[in-house]
């Protein structure tokens, strides 16, 4: 087991150096220029060619992506552009917004999509069923815009519960944190709650009609105990896959909603330096991205053999 | 067992989905519980409290010196001041300044300061610290380097006294020195030294206005606080950027929120007091809003653009012919919708201006003829090849009058290719004469001739325009000591670009910002929030 995290682990660094390369190259390919931006549109040449001198962008291409190599292996991500704050430290402060939204999603997701989806299986031969599986096809088509549109409108602005916007960090008061929080991970939420609960309900539905499942009902144990220990146990892996991609999905950073609901996370760092063509921020967030992918899948791949002592990787 | 509650259940269900949608969809107007009467008597003036101002964009510096963004202007001028400053009619007032005195060649100006002033820091404002500010203006401003050009010598006479030398007699000197454009704002002699030709940092963001720099979380906000120790004016009814300012507020929050219907929303809810950058579109809606009032003021104007250094638009009757091509009435009534939004008027500056604004010299501004288009272009070196309009498609409007200028151009016989960007990949494509012919783009309201970018001689934003005459124009404007000789310069520069036509100016613009109805303000141009104060 520590031998294959580590060897995990270890396959860390030929996928940071080629999302690196693949990074830096579309970064710097796409057209726009810092310099023209932060001077505006009646800059004069001089002053350009300056401000390109001092951010280092003059230089030949291949001699800045190893400039950049060279201090991303020393754990230097380098500086933003705009505002020669460290992107660690940018990285660092856009990270609690996207967490905690993150956290709030996923518990919603799980607090709804478990008990929904054992309510079908055990309901599975009644008319339940087919609304179910409606249901969650609609949640997952949903466009979260429009979602997190309607919300707004309808539980911030019609009848005001909720803020229509905005973040209070949790530090501030764990109260005003949630009370934020709510619409935008309920939207988040939302889309995902479908997708885990069809996982749970297929896997379970597999597993209902195995042989130690009959066996079990043979024994005389009651439906809600077989279902619970050996029906929902056993469609665990697929689903803790589909729900590993999705933490890395919005650990990453929900661009939409972070903007629609104004909280400054990952999704609109990168939005935002995008549009800046802030290099090194841009290259930052997408390592810090990549890194997150491989290790949320990292961890999904330990925990299967905790879900399912059958598998072992000695 | 079951089966006799789960319908009701399931019908409980759907009708509940349906009324969220339905409360979603219902004109969020028609909420009775927060009606409130509209413009509330202004009343004693309140002095406590935070202002939540909604704006559209993160600034990339504060710095007010060092960059012309609107954005940062619109935060900046609460933390610095100038020497001299406009004041609500556009007129150059003293602000740091006490008073100033010229000679009679007009080449030497005594500039006296006022001795009570302090910085955020604690010192007090020397003319020392004026001169640092004054060198590090003419390196890092655009329009401070044109005045620079004229400046031989800066000499420091006593602690609040300092005299500037001229190499020859420059009459916009003052004008230039308060223009709110990359403005010559004062700050202490050792940072100027310190940030030289670099943006300000956080740390360094030290001035003497009402309003003092507390901190920016990137992104989120920009948190300024009131300035115990400010020297105030006492001129009541200056205004605009000089006068008495009195900080009401104990905090200016500025919260970067760039979804406008999210700016909306939060003022509708009261999570904003202030929101600035209001689609017109919603005129009508948020007009009968009922706890929401508008603030309107002029925002520059909109123009097209000619790539002079190749054909076909080197050829001058090839401009003359999509100028008379061109149906600006239809065009801006298609763009801007509300009549309250746009006005017609040639001239280089806006009306409001009165020191800038000459109203004559604009005779083929709206000049729209289709067959004289035509037969102008017959006679021109024009020979049907496709021309390229260039905008970025973050503007609606200019997307909006590139559009309808593509369709109006070739009714007279122009081939017109539209070449929408993003504006980043925009700016850098904007400066190869290859990549367009024309360009769609806005300018924000401007405070000199200096200032025009869209006539700066052979640079890509006035599309490579050469003139002597514009070149002499500009050269006079720096000699003229009457306001006659000033009204003379300004009709003549109008009569320079409408018989020249480097660029087509399609209409003045007006911008929509909202407040809530508890806050008491006085709308003059872009958003300042001293003199202002929320009612309880």
């Amino acid at each position: 087991m520590l031998q294959y995290t580590i060897r995990r682990l270890l396959s860390l660094v030929p996928v940071m150096l080629i999302v690196s390369i693949i990074v830096f190259m579309i970064v710097h390919l796409t057209p726009g220029n810092p310099a023209f931006l932060i001077l505006g549109e009646d800059a004069s040449a001089e002053s350009v060619a300056q401000l390109e001198q001092q951010l280092g962008l003059d230089k030949p291409i291949v001699v800045q992506f190893f400039d950049w190599l060279k201090n991303i292996v020393t754990g230097d991500l380098g500086q933003s552009v705009y505002s020669s704050e460290q992107v660690k430290t940018i990285i660092a402060s856009h990270i609690g917004p996207t967490f905690s939204v993150t956290l709030l999603a996923i518990f919603i997701i799980l607090l709804i999509a478990i008990p929904v989806a054992l309510f079908a299986v055990w309901q599975r031969k009644t008319l339940l069923d087919p609304i179910f599986i409606s249901v969650s096809l609609l949640g997952v088509s949903i466009p979260e815009f429009w979602f997190a549109m309607l919300l707004v409108l309808g539980f911030a602005v019609t009848i005001p519960i909720f803020p229509v916007a905005g973040y209070i960090p949790f530090a501030e008061g764990w109260f005003e944190w949630l009370y934020h929080l709510i619409l935008p991970a309920f939207v988040l939420a939302a889309v995902e709650i479908g997708l885990v609960a069809r996982m749970l309900r297929d896997g379970m539905l597999e597993a209902v009609n195995q042989d130690y499942t009959r066996t079990a009902r043979a024994k005389g144990i009651r439906e809600s105990v077989v279902l619970m220990k050996h029906v929902f146990s056993n469609a665990l892996i697929p689903t803790a896959t589909v729900i590993g991609v999705m933490i890395a999905g919005l650990l990453g950073g929900a661009i939409i909603i972070e903007t629609m609901f104004t909280i400054p996370g990952m999704g609109s760092l990168l939005i935002d330096s995008i549009h800046r063509r802030d290099y090194p921020v841009i290259q930052g967030v997408i390592l810090f991205i990549a890194a997150i992918y491989v290790l949320v899948n990292l961890c999904v791949d330990l925990l299967y053999a905790f879900l399912d002592p059958r598998i072992r990787y000695d | 067992m079951h089966k006799k509650v789960r319908y009701p259940f399931i019908l409980f269900i759907i009708s509940l989905l349906s009324i969220v949608g339905l409360a979603g969809c219902s004109d969020a107007g028609t909420n009775d519980a927060v009606k409130d009467t509209k413009n509330e008597a202004a009343g004693e003036p309140v002095t406590s409290g935070t202002l939540e101002v909604a704006i559209a964009s993160d600034p990339d510096t504060i710095d007010w010196m060092y960059t012309g963004a609107t954005v940062t202007r619109d935060v900046g001028w609460h933390i610095f001041e100038t020497l001299f400053a406009l004041d609500k009619d556009f007129a150059t007032k003293p602000m740091i300044a006490e008073g100033f005195e010229t000679n009679d060649e007009g080449t030497v100006y005594t500039i006296k300061l006022r001795d009570d002033v302090k910085f955020h820091n604690g010192s007090v404002v020397t003319a020392d610290d004026v001169v640092a500010s004054l060198e590090r203006w003419r390196k890092v401003s655009a329009v401070g380097g044109i005045a620079g050009n004229y400046i031989e010598d800066v000499k420091v006479i006593s602690d609040v006294e300092l005299e500037i030398k001229l190499n020859e007699p420059y009459s916009s000197l003052l004008a230039d020195m308060s223009a709110p454009k990359q403005a010559l704002m004062i700050i202490p002699a050792e940072i100027a030294e310190e940030a030289g030709e670099q943006p300000l940092v956080p740390e360094q963001l030290i001035g003497t206005g009402p309003y003092q720099f507390e901190k920016w979380e990137r992104g989120n906000e920009i948190l300024l606080t009131r300035f115990d120790d400010y020297a105030a004016r006492e001129e009541t009814d200056w205004g605009g950027l000089t006068g008495e300012k009195i900080a009401y507020y104990e905090e200016l929050k500025f919260l970067i929120v760039k979804d406008p219907q999210v700016r909306v929303n939060g003022l509708k809810t009261g999570l904003y007091d202030y929101a600035e950058n209001i689609s017109p579109d919603l005129y009508e809606v948020l007009e009968s809003t009922p706890n929401i009032d508008l603030v309107t003021y002029m925002n520059g104007y909109s123009t097209v653009i000619f790539d002079k250094s190749e054909a076909p638009f080197d050829d001058l009757k090839v401009r003359q012919a999509l100028n008379h091509a061109l149906d600006k009435k239809t065009i801006a009534a298609a763009t801007y919708g509300n009549e309250q939004f746009y006005s017609f008027d040639g001239a280089l500056f806006v009306p409001e201006q009165t020191a800038l604004y000459s109203d004559k010299g604009f005779d083929q501004y709206l000049a729209f003829d289709q067959e004289k288009a035509k037969s102008l272009l017959e006679a021109s070196n024009y020979n049907g090849e496709p021309i390229t309009i260039m905008y970025s498609n973050n503007s609606e409007n200019y997307k909006k009058i590139s559009q309808i200028a593509k369709q109006q151009l070739e009714e007279v016989g122009f081939q017109v290719k539209l070449d929408p960007y993003e504006w980043a990949t925009y700016l850098e494509r904007w400066q190869d004469p290859a990549n367009w012919d024309l360009v769609v783009v806005g300018w924000s309201t401007r405070f000199s001739p200096n200032e025009l970018g869209m006539l700066g001689l052979g640079t890509a934003s006035s599309g490579w325009y050469d003139s002597e005459q514009w070149a002499d124009s500009v050269a006079r404007w720096g000699v003229v000591e009457t306001e006659e000789q000033k009204k003379e310069v300004l009709t003549e520069m109008n009569q320079i670009v409408n018989d020249e036509l480097p660029f087509l100016k399609v209409a003045n613009e007006t911008r929509l910002d909202i407040k809530s109805n508890k806050i008491t303000y006085d709308s003059w141009l872009g958003q300042r929030h001293w003199n202002t104060w929320k009612n309880e």
